[in-house]
């Protein structure tokens, strides 16, 4: 008890529901006890009928009534399983749409940070598991037990009326099946099946992971290893599972027998009480019959039980993953054209890390100017683009953009950046889609613009499918340059003042290159861009060349300037025109 | 409801034939239970003594318990041979997933495949134990109940043997249209975890563009859909159910009204009208049960579908048509009129591509975005199969495909986006080989330039990288896989596609030199846009469109005017400064 009240004392996915729809809630219960009763009173009333008729009453009048509520009974049970089963169902298909929702958008929120604390696996393991187990805490355990402990409620009154001994007696008995088995299912199997489900959740995190590097697997050709990480956890899934199945089995056995002890008891004490005389000795036959459709939801209570530990789990994973949510700053939103972008002594570490990676930078970028970040692999560039985003704080120091700092305005970043970071990613539908999604309200026709600016248009056309073909999973239908270049056409038709661009021509061709810097410059030429770049192809396009090294700027001034007066950047030029190497 | 196939499961029949056995005996037990209630339950209407009902309440007591325990029975004895068999498969779609690589990734998803190989699986192993244990309850334990009642009372019996018919009749109908729904639900299902993942893997993306906030609708309306087939396929099934129950239900309701005319008519006794009555469910529970497991069955059949349908996949045959290899100065590769279409495509990607490659050359592979060259390097490495078999050859022998056992073994391959695993930087360069002593490793990682970044790293090589750990700069991750490759000195083929892209000039000038005697004493394919590595080939392809438009050393396309020369010229009028 203690631990379902620990499990929702913070709890944003269980009760707020069965708060919002109680009435419905009662409704399904109301249905899924009547479906038994009804069933119960069938055989009930059918074993009053054929004791009456047997004693061969004079008139047909005698079994009219009991003839009638057979046929009521019959057709009543099946109706009210039917719209409990729809009501249910229904009501929690809809709820887990919510939960879905719900569980994306606390891992939004936590966007940027995510991919540090979660697996792909690890989330995808969250949706596949946890989601289904909160549908199933109600299917399968909060409906069958508070459906079961009303049936039982109801049998000891209907007895009790007749006898309080023998009401007591049944309650005893009964209380077995509906309360002592169901602990006992929760102490002995939950723990197995908690521990069931956190291999499984382990597995399924790096199951993804061996998926998702699966090239290198294959070529490695370390089968053996490959087969051997997996049989650890399998194997121990199997052995608790068989245990859990064998438990099962001999519960639901003792279920049987408890559920044998009252028919006996309600067929003994018939068999006493009902004596006074011929017409009440038939209803000896109604007692004996009545309880044998009631088994099957007393079955399931201690089945819904037992799952509980795994569905408390999952509770507590989803709701600590939407409680600490990161600390959010008070937003505001720029009115006026951004006018200038400026990066003031700054200094940066990661928090999980020492290593100071930007010392005391400063930047400024006025509105219109172009500036080539440059700098050794591993500098900080992509550290930086992430602060001036706003998706990391500055340890020491502050971004602001016409003096507001950006961590003020996340709300308004679409509107402020286009961003094509180093691994740009391409979503699971047709290139129109995907590219559409820089600006959900652009024309075909300017999507197709867009898509000629990055050189594609004769390819794209040229598929079978055109504007439609569909990219495939992060994009594997094409080749690495053309992603990349899909991915630039977004931005092209995102229209943001500042255009933040890491690395957009790697694995472009030269020429491509070329032709691809020369075409987004020239549509981009009224905007603020910053353009990480490893070389020096279209470097005359830019206002401004920094070099990023030991977390300083220590080469800056323009491309002519530099060429000129600087023998490391002519150096690189060499290198890079292939004069020298 | 039943697939085909299951009766192909090695070892099944014998099981099946005890199942058989043990309900038919169960069959017995639940009359003798039935008969043995209504006798005690007759002696009391009769106002008999309780002492006469001694001996038929033990009788109902045992055969209540033995018809209990037979259930066990039949669960503890299926059970191994089912867990077994599941066992085995998920075993078999690993190998298959490990034999097909990543094309059938590229198919199914990677969320799909995961999520068969762990729910998947599990349903199916659901769906074996129901669908034989309830098959033959409701092939056997109907039968005999209908028998017996029959020697007591033919009317009965006869309306009980018609009104089956009937039900399963609607259970046909309503199952057939059911099936072509859960079929659609199950497509749903995959593209519900498939766009899940794919939504979060692309989540940054998203955020960038503004629109994480309003993909949280998408991801509901997904949802939302997916409830919609769901809801479509249950009301099916429950309206099937409801049918089911509908006319079970309303037959033991109308059987006992039969009864009781007949017993006012005289035509019955009590005690075979009580006995007929007690039966009456147990007739239609077999056929109850099956119907309100419908859906787990029904799901368990989808995914043993899909599970059979990935291992019936055709594999690369003929992976071991190459019996040895160890490359060697006078080895040589030969593709002879090579082409290759993607399956959705309706041109081939590379077309008549023919070159002769031997000994430790380095061969450089250059050519426009798009133009086939990390298809020509799959194709190499062996992940790729030519529309047609025979146009290629190692050291004279004809062979189908690359994807030979021998020659992967002997490769090393550094893909254009290099995937970091979940693990220890340790790990992930020993990759290859994981047993490799200290010093090995930090002399690689010193030759890849990652040495002074792995010192500031407080857990050194032990820190752990990839997904949802330490983020590694674009050009660290490059060097990590680079690392792979320098501590492997056995496998003598490289396969490298643009594994400097992400390095800047300096560091890869750097990287240049300790690469360079890398690529000595090896067979190097090496694709890369970077045109001064070209100074140290042996040998260059030149690629266009899917063509493979000139081949030679640099100083033979140097020579004359060609694409190649035609490509340096263009690069040199790229560069304004000078
Ligand atoms: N999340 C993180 N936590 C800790 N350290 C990180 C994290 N992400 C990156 N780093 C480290 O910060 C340093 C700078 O990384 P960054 O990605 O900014 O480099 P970069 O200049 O963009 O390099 P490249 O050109 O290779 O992409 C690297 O040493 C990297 O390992
Ligand atoms: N799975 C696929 N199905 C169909 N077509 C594909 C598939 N993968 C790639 N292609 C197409 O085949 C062509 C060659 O692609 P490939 O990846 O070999 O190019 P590449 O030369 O490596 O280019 P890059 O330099 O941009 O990486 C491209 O036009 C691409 O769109
Ligand atoms: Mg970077
Ligand atoms: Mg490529």
């Amino acid at each position: 008890m203690h631990s379902i009240k620990q499990t929702f004392a913070h709890d944003t996915w269980v009760m707020p529901y069965l708060r919002k729809y109680k009435w419905l809630l009662v409704l399904v219960l109301f249905l899924g006890m009547m479906t038994f009763l009804s069933a119960a009173a069938l055989m009930f009333n059918s074993g009053y009928l054929i004791s009456e008729a047997a004693r061969r009453p004079g008139n047909i009048i005698y079994i009219y009534v009991p003839v009638v509520l057979a046929r009521a009974f019959g057709i009543a049970r099946p109706v009210f399983r039917y719209s409990e089963r729809l009501t249910s169902h229904n009501w929690v298909l809809r709820i887990v749409s919510d939960f879905r929702k719900k569980l994306y958008q606390a891992v939004e929120a936590k966007a940027s940070a995510i991919k540090q604390t979660h697996q792909t696996g690890d989330i995808l393991s969250i949706l596949a598991d946890d989601i289904d187990h909160i549908e199933n805490l109600y299917l399968r355990t909060v409906f069958p037990i508070v459906i079961g402990w009303l049936l039982y409620l109801f049998i000891i009154i209907g007895v009790g009326v007749f006898s309080w001994p023998v009401a007591l007696l049944m309650a005893l008995i009964l209380a077995m099946i509906v309360l002592v088995m169901p602990l006992l299912s929760v102490a002995v199997n939950g723990t197995r099946e908690f521990k069931q489900k956190q291999i499984q959740s382990n597995f399924y995190t790096s199951l993804t992971d061996e998926v998702l590097g699966l090239t290198d697997w294959v070529i490695s050709g370390r089968y053996n290893d490959f087969m051997k990480l997996q049989n650890k956890p399998i194997d121990e899934i199997a052995t608790l599972r068989r245990k859990d199945h064998f438990f099962q089995w001999w519960r639901g056995f003792g279920v049987q027998f408890f559920f044998l002890l009252a028919v006996l008891t309600l067929l003994i004490w018939s068999g006493t009480f009902f004596t006074a005389s011929k017409g009440m000795a038939n209803w000896i036959a109604a007692f004996a019959l009545t309880l044998f459709p009631i088994v099957e939801p007393f079955l399931e209570v201690s089945q819904g039980a037992s799952e509980w530990p795994v569905y408390r789990q999952s509770i507590e994973r989803v709701n600590q993953l939407s409680n600490d949510q990161p600390q959010t700053v008070a937003q505001t939103t720029l009115t006026e054209p951004v006018s200038d972008l400026n990066v003031n002594h700054v200094t940066f570490h990661y928090p999980d890390d020492d290593k100071i990676i930007l010392k005391d930078v400063s930047l400024n970028i006025h509105r219109g100017e172009k500036i080539a970040l440059l700098g050794p692999s591993g500098t900080g560039k992509s550290t930086l683009l992430k602060l001036l985003l706003g998706d990391q704080k500055p340890t020491v120091g502050i971004v602001t953009i016409n003096g507001t700092p950006v961590s003020e305005l996340q709300q308004q970043r679409a509107q402020l950046f286009g961003v094509l970071d180093q691994q740009p990613y391409l979503f699971d539908t047709s290139v129109m889609n995907n590219i559409r999604l820089g600006n959900l309200n652009a024309t075909d026709d300017q999507v197709k613009a867009a898509v000629a600016a990055v050189e594609l248009k004769s390819l794209i056309e040229s598929l079978p499918d055109g504007y439609d073909t569909e990219v495939q999973e992060s994009g594997t239908r094409f080749s690495g340059g053309e992603r990349q270049r899909l991915s630039l056409a977004r931005i092209l038709l995102q229209d943001a003042p500042i255009i933040v661009l890491d690395e957009p021509t790697v694995s472009l061709d030269p020429i491509t290159e070329r032709q691809l810097l020369d075409t987004v410059f020239k549509v981009l030429h009224d905007k603020t861009i910053i353009w990480v770049t490893h070389h020096l192809a279209g470097i005359d396009h830019v206002d401004q060349v920094r070099f990023l090294e030991d977390g300083v700027f220590d080469m800056q001034g323009t491309p002519r300037a530099l060429y000129r007066d600087e023998p490391r950047f002519r150096k690189l030029y060499e290198l890079d025109t292939g004069k020298r190497s | 409801m039943i697939d085909r196939r299951l009766f192909k499961i090695p070892g099944i029949w014998p099981r099946i034939m005890m199942i058989a056995l043990l309900t038919l005996v169960q069959a017995v037990t639940i009359v003798i239970q039935a008969r043995a209630l209504s006798i005690a339950v007759v002696q009391l209407w009769e106002l008999k003594p309780l002492a006469t009902i001694v001996t038929p309440t033990a009788v109902f007591v045992v055969s209540f318990l033995c018809r209990h325990l037979i259930t066990v029975a039949q669960n503890r004895s299926f059970y191994p041979f089912v867990a077994e068999t599941t066992g085995k498969m998920r075993e078999q779609l690993m190998t298959k997933l490990f034999r097909l690589g990543p094309s059938l990734v590229e198919k199914t998803g990677t969320g799909n495949m995961v999520t068969m190989a762990l729910e998947g699986i599990d349903k199916v192993q659901t769906y074996l134990m129901l669908i034989v244990i309830k098959i033959m309850d409701m092939g056997i334990t109907p039968w005999v109940i209908l028998l017996y009642i029959a020697f007591m009372q033919w009317k009965e019996a006869a309306f009980l043997l018609i009104i089956y018919p009937v039900i399963i009749l609607f259970m046909i109908i309503l199952g057939l249209a059911a099936k072509s729904k859960a079929d659609r639900q199950y497509a749903g299902y995959q593209r519900l975890s498939n766009n899940f993942v794919d939504t979060l893997r692309g989540l940054g993306t998203l955020k960038q563009l503004g629109l994480s906030k309003r993909y949280a609708g998408n991801v509901y309306s997904v949802s939302e859909d997916y409830r919609k087939e769901t809801m479509a396929t249950l009301r099916i099934a429950m309206t099937s159910t409801f049918a089911l129950d509908f006319f079970t239900t309303l037959s033991v309701a109308v059987v006992a009204v039969f009864l009781g005319f007949d017993l006012m008519d005289g035509k019955i006794m009590l005690l075979p009208a009580l006995t007929i009555l007690t039966l009456a469910p147990d007739y239609f529970l077999p056929v109850r049960n099956f119907a309100s497991d419908y859906h787990a069955t029904l799901n368990g059949k989808n995914a043993l579908q899909a599970v059979l349908d990935v291992l019936e996949t055709p594999e690369t045959t003929d992976r071991d048509e190459l019996k040895q290899l160890a490359w060697h100065d006078d080895s040589s590769i030969k593709f002879d009129d090579v082409s290759l279409t993607y399956e959705d495509a309706d041109q081939p990607t590379l077309s008549h591509i023919s070159f002769d490659v031997h000994g430790f050359q380095k061969v450089g592979i250059i050519g426009a975005s798009g133009s086939g060259k990390s298809t020509l390097i799959n194709l190499i490495g062996g992940f790729l199969t030519p529309d047609e078999p025979g146009h290629i050859s190692l050291n004279g022998q004809k062979l189908p495909h690359l994807s030979q056992e021998t020659w992967q073994h002997n490769s090393i391959y550094i893909p254009q986006a290099p995937y970091l695993f979940h693990a220890t930087l340790r790990e992930n360069i020993c990759f290859y080989q994981p047993d490799t002593a200290d010093g090995q490793v930090k002399a690689a990682c010193e030759k890849a330039g990652l040495t002074d970044w792995i010192a500031e790293l407080p857990q050194g090589l032990e820190t752990m990288i990839g997904e949802g750990s330490r983020g590694v700069s674009g050009g660290q991750a490059q060097r990590i896989a680079l690392a792979r490759a320098f501590l492997d000195d056995s496998r003598k083929v490289l396969l490298f596609d643009e594994p400097t892209a992400h390095l800047d000039i300096e560091t890869e000038a750097a990287l240049k030199e300790d690469m360079l005697p890398l690529l000595d004493d090896r067979l190097v394919f090496f694709a890369t846009h970077r045109l001064h590595w070209i100074n140290q080939m042996d040998y260059v392809l030149v690629m266009d469109h899917g063509q493979l438009v000139e081949q030679g050393t640099p100083a033979e396309l140097a020579g004359h005017d060609g694409p190649y020369t035609q490509l340096r010229a263009e690069m040199g009028g790229l560069h304004a400064l000078d």
